[in-house]
């Protein structure tokens, strides 16, 4: 038998470091997944003591049936479609402006990044009071408008509502994007800029030549996590329905999920939801990761 | 061998000395769960001590939750086989874990009555009945609430209104008073006459309809709406009444029980006995102005039927998955607890509906305690079942997508019917 080699030794060291996180993450993520995917073939409410029913593909069947549940797959898509692109574009423009201070960079990330810190219920909280008809948001609005006294049905309509989970969710995430994307810009050597600058490129130019292209890693791992954030928003559509609002529109999957587990008590339709939604995500980060790998083949 | 004789019979007098402790006070936790009432936790810690005094082999942990996070938690719990000794819920959240079989029937025994008749019979007629199954108990009553209108009269008299003679009578009078009374700028409500307790679609819509001769289900709880034009009838009334038609509140502002505590923002709000402590919490100055006043349930001018505000309770109910000894233990507690209502009204302002407490002078005493309990007398229970939740989620898209998305009455009325007679065939 041959003796390993330093790097077959190293390498089983690194397992040992790596065995806690694998551990905790087995424990904590692959296991509820299995357990959830178990659960969705059976007939099961979360209090009964009798034994689980087996029903194959019944609960698939009944879920991907149910207007209810088509409802809030657009719901989902709606607010993840609203929510991603200015996530990812305005936290990317953010990126490329606080790169390009001198001064105050550190102020400017902190202000981004502060909602971040805050839990989602809390800044759920702070924006129901803006958005209350006598808060902040109609007087802002009336005010650019020139309109005193019209209330804009931020937590009423079925269309503001929408835009009002939104606007919460862009202002809670943009900060953290933005860092990652500051940390990206961080990393492009700063020799490309000064060639660019000697070869008489502006700062236009500059950012859609070298910053845009060099950035394209981090553009993607931002993407893949905006859009996947994006689907797994709950807090603040629970909080509005919770204080209010209409739920029909803000209906979100995760929504959907906890209301069948918490509410109805079926713990088996939720994992097929849960697994449902589980399966669209992966799905989607798979065909984005392919897209950009065709994308890196034909450069 | 002498030195190991002496051992066995120090070890046998030892096992004879400590013996029958062992078997008579084995050591018993108890966890007690239950939402968070500042008021409440001062007695019921106090209780407790004194319990724990009486009982020095039990141990009491008392712990409180958010009440809007108390159900979760219990359900979480449960389901894991992991529920505290002793909880209590609003009675839609509770009946589940009795109709699952996750809670042990009253320890007759343990709560010092005779029989089920002597316990039932202290409480008034029908309080029990959401807890009864099969013949057996499974809670008692740690407050039950029925909801009148709380107004201000000073708001009522800066309008130019006479409080005692103007106060509404029926549904009809509160829209007219809340014109009078309601202050906009543009759009934006400044000022409500009234409003309504939103989330709780069950507690406080249901019986408007009752009274227009409809009903949630029929009497055998399998066929769902009963009475379209009545449910008609309430649903136009709610659409008036919101944003869209005579823009006089609205589910997205503060909950109007809350705003009534300031004492300028809303004219009159429902609640029950216990807002008064809240009042007094909240602002003594208003409490101690004596500009409120509390007046019944409101009926319909072309009512069929006389239905006030239906009553709900929460319930302390002992898990069946404990050992008996805790199981007895608990029902020992929840019973020491119970026997100081008086307590509970004076200090907390909650109601045990025990015959002799509404009898007593400290209930008679409660400013308007009269106006709740000639309520509470004609009134039942808060609809129960296991999807008692989601029905009332039914009906909150109902009356919202009326008053909020401007459908009409009917289409609403035939989405919730529809998804009602599915919720109850899904029970079935």
């Amino acid at each position: 038998m041959a003796k390993p080699t330093f790097e077959q030794k190293l390498g089983r060291v690194g397992w040992l470091f790596v065995a806690p996180g694998l551990a905790f993450f087995a424990l904590f993520s692959i296991y509820p997944i299995l357990n959830a995917l178990a659960t969705s073939f059976f007939a099961k409410k979360l209090l009964s003591l009798k034994p689980p029913r087996f029903l194959g593909f019944d609960n698939y069947a009944r879920v991907l049936t149910s207007p209810e549940f088509w409802n809030s797959v657009g719901a989902t898509l709606i607010f993840a479609a609203g929510s991603f692109v200015p996530l990812v574009v305005l936290s990317l423009g953010f990126s490329a402006f606080i790169s390009t201070r001198t001064r105050g960079r550190r102020a400017l990330q902190l202000v981004l990044y502060s909602p971040a810190v805050l839990s989602s219920v809390v800044a759920a909280l702070i924006w129901m009071l803006m958005f209350d008809p006598r808060g902040l948001a109609n007087q802002f609005v009336n005010f650019l408008a020139q309109t005193p006294g019209t209330d804009r049905h931020w937590l009423s309509d079925a269309g503001m509502v929408q835009l009002a989970t939104i606007i919460v969710y862009v202002w809670k995430y943009i900060g953290y994007f933005t860092i990652l994307f500051i940390t990206g810009i961080g990393k492009i050597p700063v020799s490309s800029y000064e060639a660019a600058t000697i070869d008489g490129a502006g700062k236009w130019v500059q950012f859609w030549r070298i910053t845009l292209p060099l950035l394209r890693p981090t553009t993607i791992l931002v993407s893949i996590m905006a859009m996947l954030q994006c689907l797994k928003t709950f807090s603040t559509q629970y909080l509005f329905t919770q204080g209010g609002a209409p739920s029909d529109s803000i209906n979100v999957i995760t929504l959907g999920i906890y209301n069948t587990a918490m509410r109805d008590l079926n713990i088996g339709l939720a994992s097929t939801m849960s697994i449902l939604l589980f399966a669209f995500m992966m799905a989607l980060t798979v065909i984005q990761m392919k897209t950009t790998k065709s994308g890196d083949t034909d450069e | 061998m002498k030195t190991a004789k002496r051992l066995l019979a120090g070890l046998a007098a030892l096992l004879l000395s400590q013996g029958p402790a062992f078997a008579a006070d084995p050591k018993i936790e108890l966890n007690l769960w239950t939402h968070e009432d500042p008021a409440r936790s001062v007695l019921e810690k106090k209780l407790i001590q004194e319990f724990q005094a009486s009982n020095p082999n039990v141990t009491v942990n008392y712990v409180t939750y958010p009440s809007g996070k108390i159900k979760d938690i219990v359900v979480t719990a449960f389901a894991a086989n992991e529920g505290p000794d002793i909880f209590n819920l609003e009675i839609q959240d509770e009946y589940p874990l009795i109709a699952n079989g996750r809670v042990a029937p009253v320890d007759l025994k343990a709560v010092g009555a005779a029989n089920l008749g002597a316990l039932t019979s202290q409480y008034s007629p029908g309080i029990l009945a959401p807890v009864t199954e099969g013949g057996k108990l499974y809670g008692l009553p740690l407050e039950v609430t029925n909801w009148a209108i709380f107004l201000n009269k000073k708001i009522f008299r800066d309008a130019g209104l006479n409080p005692e003679k103007d106060s509404p009578k029926t549904w009809e009078d509160v829209v007219t008073l809340s014109e009078k009374l309601v202050v906009r700028d543009g759009d934006i409500i400044k000022r409500r006459g009234f409003d309504f307790r939103y989330p709780y679609y069950l507690t406080q819509l249901v019986p408007m309809v009752e009274q227009m001769g409809g009903a949630l289900t029929s009497p055998d709880g399998r066929k769902a709406i009963v009475n379209d034009e009545a449910w008609i009838k309430f649903l136009t009334f709610m659409r008036d009444f919101g944003p869209y038609g005579k823009n006089l509140g609205s589910p997205t502002y503060t909950p109007a029980r809350n705003a009534f505590n300031g004492g300028k923002d809303i004219a009159m709000a429902e609640s029950g006995l216990y807002q008064e402590a809240r009042i007094l919490a909240a602002n003594p100055e208003f409490y101690n102005s004596g500009d409120w006043m509390v007046v019944p349930y409101p009926q319909f001018k072309s009512a069929k039927k006389k239905v006030t505000g239906n009553f709900y309770g929460h319930f302390y109910m002992v898990n069946a998955q404990k050992p008996t000894a805790s199981q007895a233990a608990a029902w020992k507690l929840v019973a020491f607890l119970l026997s100081h209502s008086e307590d509970y009204l004076r200090e907390v302002k909650i109601v045990q509906p025990l015959k002799k407490l509404l009898d007593s002078k400290t209930f008679k005493e409660m400013p308007y305690s009269d106006v709740f309990r000639k309520d509470l007398e004609a009134s039942h229970s808060v609809y129960y079942a296991e999807n008692s939740p989601k029905v009332n989620d039914l009906l909150k898209v109902a009356v919202e997508t009326v008053m909020l998305a401007k459908v009409d009455p009917k289409q609403a009325l035939e989405t919730l019917k529809r998804n009602l007679q599915a919720a109850l065939d899904d029970q079935q």
